[in-house]
């Protein structure tokens, strides 16, 4: 689903030059439910921007569900984002001038899906969410738990192959936050491959896998799943 | 307390000196034009006489055409034939009253070297000087023996006595007009009433005339007419004496009244008088006697020039969209505020120290677009003054009372464009920024 | 490919629903901006057209001057006769005369003829002017029906003459008013009356001439009288060949200056000039108007740059986040163009509304005519147009902030 290999990424100013990744290799297959984690400063978050082409790299190749994505200009780039990939963001990122229905529907104006199909997958996403009853409210409404779901039903809307979590539950209390893994976790069984970055380690415990970064490369792998093929099993059944 | 908003306020317009200085050339642009037409129009609707305006009234009565009024829908003649001039100054019914007219003559300098000059000149009676305030030089008006007497006497205007006699104490000494030696009597100090109120018919705001003489002097010395001359019929046969006796109008009446009970016994004078007439086989259309005051007299001759006014909204306009601006602009402004404004709350700043402190810095600004605003004025005058000429040279001068009603102008609208944004800025409830967003 | 889900007009209104502030101030400076350039360009228009009249003569190489007598013992018949002599004479002048009054000049005389006599009749007003048979290729005029005046024709007119001579010239425009169910060819012969009673006869018609007052509304209507002037102050109007009038003008008044030092030369002034004061007014509203014009729309458009900054500074974490959603860059760019474009539409229609309402107040007020229809659409066009222009350098910088600011904590 996801491969990096040897991917290098340097910040320069006038002054420094900052080696954010150096050497970075990660593979994740489908239907796996990934924890990053590492201190800050280790590169979690740069790694976040490029597995989610937010931003490029230096050097390095980066294979995204079969397709090469080292190469690609900014147009290609935003239509990959928009087709395979759902973003959730620390601080939920929703616009808080849009009402809940508006607010899911960003992405897919940008998919060019027809109104009424974009209305059937809009209400669907916020149905799987549970705020189907809460389509005209603005995002300012809702406690930070609902807000999170209004993200996810928003990643979720356009079916992406690949979810990329940023510390998804890091704005909420812990009951909230359990919700919202739970719902994380249901996505994942149902069969897309979820990439979570988070510092909390007792988050990242709940992942099939953890991968450990540090000065910007992976340092420690271990896995918590049972077995990935059991999960492809599930999702093949 | 209010030195530190001062502080605050330079401090913050000099952080975003762009949005600062964007907003005070809109405030200073939206000031600039409005103060370039209230002076034209505030010029132009000026009191040329604010001592007695209430006490001076222009005469008119209607000896026009039976079959047509002189002016629709009923309006009687601006001016009067000659007979009702003679006629009124004989009855002499007011406490002053003097009937005018323009004309022209060439003066003949004494001095050989001085080519001769067309000069204007005002036909009045003695009254004229003491009713209208003219300042004197030298010397005094006429008097009413000399009216009678048709003496050639002459009032020079400074400028005339300037280039005639160098400015000199001329009284007493002989001008050679229209081939006849007048004796000075009397030299005018700076005169110059705007608008020149008392003869309206042609350049309302131009200078009085170069020279002035007795009215009757008209008759004797055959002086042509100036201004306007309307006829509704042509003089009964040939002459200067036949012209005078016409229906023509070209002279003007005014009068003064000191009481409400003068006006109205001026008011029955004029209506016997036309009764009078009419037995004569004159005035066939109904009595329609006027008398205006000052400043109803400049009113009804409409001499704040249409296109004046039509700038003046315009430029109100202009001015409300640069105060629009300014809104917009100090809203996006503050609204970067916000985290400070919540801190301040936080650390015991009420809701109406930061409203008086926000005030305080919009009122820099609008002082600042203020200031500017009468720079941009007074190069918009100029401006006026190149594009009309001679013609607007007397309604482009800024004195005191503008420079303050700008300076007001800007405060008020610039403080009014900031009620809003400081209005919105101010419910931000203490510390709710200060937690990551 | 045209497809409306790229044109997010619907999220784009509601979002702008819930932050009114902002684009209300846009919308009313809109309209306002328009209501003052559409109407400031129909008063440019209008003043244009007025400027764009031909008096008739040729303007071009024309100038007057004034003679004004003093002392007794003056013959001016005998002084006219010997000065038009000279100045006729004179090399690379056409043709001069002596005349009353000047086309566009602001002061002459005017009389009202009547088709019948009689003291109670209508008549309709014509500028005056007192020519001599020189007058065609003096004033630059056509005789297109009827005949000019001839030498014999023309009389001698004292100061304190009331009488009219018994022929006259008028303008077409003239003949077309005081008969306008006839053609004006066959106005011809006819006789019409002068001071209610006294009859002319019309014996020729011209092209076109214009009268004193540039603010008439008859300033087309004309009448030739056929006279010499033996007042103490009267014209010479002179026609010179092209290029020769500026060396001629100081040269003909020295001549007649000097040639008799009992009257005084002025007024020297070109038609030209003429012309420059009399429409002074009217071009100092055009260079006025049209600087409001240039000033306004430049405060217009900075203050749409300025809100459009503010607002795109204000929503750079939501830009961020639409450009992690797929949103490409041209996306970004649409949707404050659109947005921009929406506010825009608010304004001008409002503005519509308040030019077409502040024309007819002036219509009211100030007797101006009415707009012109298509200003106001044009208006419209020209108002989005600055719109677009404006905010597109703030979309622009809205589109180039990176995808990756959704990720960052601010």
């Amino acid at each position: 689903m996801l491969k990096m290999h040897s991917i290098k990424k340097v910040f320069r100013t006038d002054l420094v030059e900052t080696h954010a990744l150096n050497d970075f290799n990660l593979e994740v297959k489908e239907g796996e439910f990934v924890a990053v984690t590492g201190p800050s400063g280790s590169g979690k978050t740069t790694f976040l921007n490029i597995a989610g082409l937010l931003e490029t790299f230096n050097q390095g190749q980066y294979i995204l569900d079969n397709t090469d994505v080292s190469n690609l200009n900014d147009n290609q780039r935003s239509r990959i984002r928009n087709e395979k990939i759902g973003f959730i963001f620390q601080s939920f990122n929703l616009i808080p001038d849009l009402n809940l229905f508006d607010n899911v529907d960003v992405p897919l104006r940008y998919r060019g899906f027809n109104a009424a199909d974009r209305k059937q997958r809009i209400e669907q996403s916020l149905e799987r969410v549970g705020l189907q009853n809460r389509m005209q409210h603005l995002p300012s409404q809702l406690s930070g738990g609902q807000q999170q779901r209004v993200a996810i039903a928003r990643a979720l809307a356009g079916e992406p192959r690949f979810l990329l979590a940023d510390e998804p539950t890091g704005n909420l209390d812990t009951k909230m936050a359990q919700s919202v893994l739970e719902l994380l976790q249901e996505i994942n069984q149902q069969g897309t491959t979820i990439v979570m970055v988070t510092h909390d380690g007792s988050l990242a415990a709940q992942a099939k896998r953890n991968v450990y970064v540090r000065d910007g490369k992976v340092s420690e792998l271990h896995d918590v799943s049972d077995n990935i093929s059991n999960v492809a099993n599930v999702v093949n059944a | 307390m209010f030195s530190y908003y001062l502080r605050l306020a330079l401090l913050s317009i000099k952080r975003n000196p762009i949005l600062s200085g964007l907003m005070i050339t809109a405030i200073a642009l939206g000031i600039g034009a409005s103060m370039t037409t209230i002076t034209i129009n505030y010029l132009m609707s000026a009191n040329p006489i604010p001592e007695k305006s209430q006490q001076l009234f222009y005469v008119q009565v209607d000896s026009w055409n039976p079959y047509e009024a002189f002016d629709e829908p009923n309006e009687p003649p601006n001016q009067i034939t000659w007979t009702e001039s003679q006629n009124f100054m004989r009855d002499a019914t007011a406490f002053r009253q003097t009937a005018i007219a323009s004309s022209n003559a060439v003066i003949e300098p004494q001095d050989q070297d001085s080519k001769p000059f067309m000069s204007s000149i005002r036909l009045a009676y003695s009254d004229f000087f003491s009713m209208f305030n003219v300042p004197f030089l030298y010397g005094n008006g006429w008097q009413a023996a000399e009216d009678n007497d048709r003496a050639l006497v002459v009032v020079l205007s400074r400028k005339t006595n300037d280039t005639l006699f160098g400015g000199e104490n001329s009284v007493g000494r002989t001008v050679r007009i229209a081939a006849k030696d007048f004796k000075v009597i009397g030299v005018l100090d700076n005169w110059e009433p705007i608008p020149k109120f008392y003869d309206l018919t042609t350049d309302e705001f131009g200078s009085p005339e170069d020279i002035f003489m007795p009215f009757t002097l008209k008759e004797a010395l055959e002086l042509n007419n100036g201004g306007n001359t309307n006829c509704w019929k042509s003089p009964e046969g040939e002459g200067f004496k036949s012209f005078l006796l016409s229906e023509c109008v070209n002279y003007q009446m005014w009068v003064e009244l000191r009481s409400e009970q003068e006006k109205q016994d001026y008011l029955n004078y004029l209506h016997n008088y036309v009764a009078e007439q009419k037995t004569m086989g004159r005035f066939a259309r109904e009595q329609n006697n006027r008398l205006s005051d000052v400043m109803q007299w400049l009113k009804i001759n409409e001499v704040v020039a249409d296109d004046a006014q039509i700038m003046l909204w315009l430029s109100l306009m202009f001015l409300l969209v640069c105060l629009l601006n300014t809104i917009g602009l100090l809203l996006a402004k503050f609204s970067g505020k916000t985290a400070e404004i919540s801190l301040r709350r936080a650390v015991g700043a009420s809701k109406s120290d930061l409203f008086y402190q926000h005030l305080v810095e919009t009122a820099c600004i609008g002082i600042a677009g203020g200031i500017a605003g009468l720079g941009l004025a007074l190069i918009g005058l100029q401006g006026i003054k190149a594009l009309y000429g001679e013609f607007a040279d007397k309604v482009t001068s800024l004195d005191m009372n503008l420079v303050i009603i700008a300076i007001i102008l800007a405060l008020v609208s610039s403080i009014g464009a900031g009620l809003y944004p400081t209005w919105r800025i101010c419910k931000i409830e203490p510390a709710s920024q200060l937690k990551d967003q | 490919m045209l497809n409306l889900t790229h044109w997010e007009i619907g999220p784009i209104f509601r979002a702008l629903m819930r932050n009114k502030t902002g684009a209300i101030l846009i919308a009313i400076q809109i309209a306002v901006t328009m209501t003052i350039i559409v109407n400031a360009i129909f008063i440019i228009s209008e003043r244009q057209k007025l400027m764009a009249r031909d008096s008739g003569v040729d303007e071009a190489n024309s100038f007057y001057l004034s003679s004004s007598s003093f002392g007794e013992d003056f013959n001016t018949e005998v002084t006219a006769a010997e000065d038009l002599a000279m100045i006729r004479q004179t090399p690379g002048v056409i043709d001069a005369m002596q005349i009353n009054a000047i086309p566009m000049s602001g002061g002459g005389w005017s009389m009202s003829l009547q088709t019948k006599a009689g003291d109670d009749i209508d008549g309709t007003g014509a500028a005056v002017y007192m020519v001599d048979e020189h007058f065609l290729k003096t004033l630059d005029v056509d005789v297109i029906a009827g005949e000019p005046f001839t030498l014999t024709d023309i009389r001698l007119r004292k100061g304190s003459s009331t009488d009219w001579p018994d022929k006259t010239i008028i303008t077409k425009s003239m003949a077309e008013t005081l008969y306008p169910d006839e053609p004006w060819h066959s106005v011809v012969g006819k006789t019409v009356y002068i001071n209610n009673n006294e009859p002319m006869i019309i014996t020729g018609i011209i092209d076109q001439l214009q009268a004193p007052w540039i603010g008439w509304d008859g300033v087309e209507r004309v009448m030739l009288s056929p006279e010499r002037l033996e007042f103490t102050s009267y014209r010479y109007f002179i026609r010179t060949e092209v290029g020769k009038r500026d060396e001629l003008m100081p040269q003909i008044e020295e001549m007649l200056a000097n040639s008799n030092k009992k009257r005084l030369i002025r007024d020297v002034r070109s038609m030209q000039e003429t012309r420059e004061r009399s429409y002074r007014q009217h071009s100092a509203m055009i260079t006025i108007l049209g600087t409001v014009m240039i000033v306004l729309t430049v405060v217009t458009g900075l203050g749409i740059v300025g809100l459009a900054s503010f607002s795109v500074n204000r929503r750079k974490k939501q830009i961020g986040t639409r450009r992690a959603l797929g949103a490409s860059q041209q996306a970004i760019l649409r949707y404050f163009m659109l947005e921009n474009f929406i506010i825009s539409s608010a304004g001008v229609v409002l503005g519509a509304v308040l030019t077409v309402g502040l024309n007819i107040w002036l219509v009211k007020a100030f007797e101006l005519n009415t707009l012109d229809w298509y200003l106001v659409p044009a208006g419209m066009v020209s108002l989005w147009i600055v719109g677009q222009l404006a905010v597109f350098g703030p979309a622009k910088r809205a589109a180039a902030i990176p995808p990756a600011l959704a990720t960052r904590t601010v």
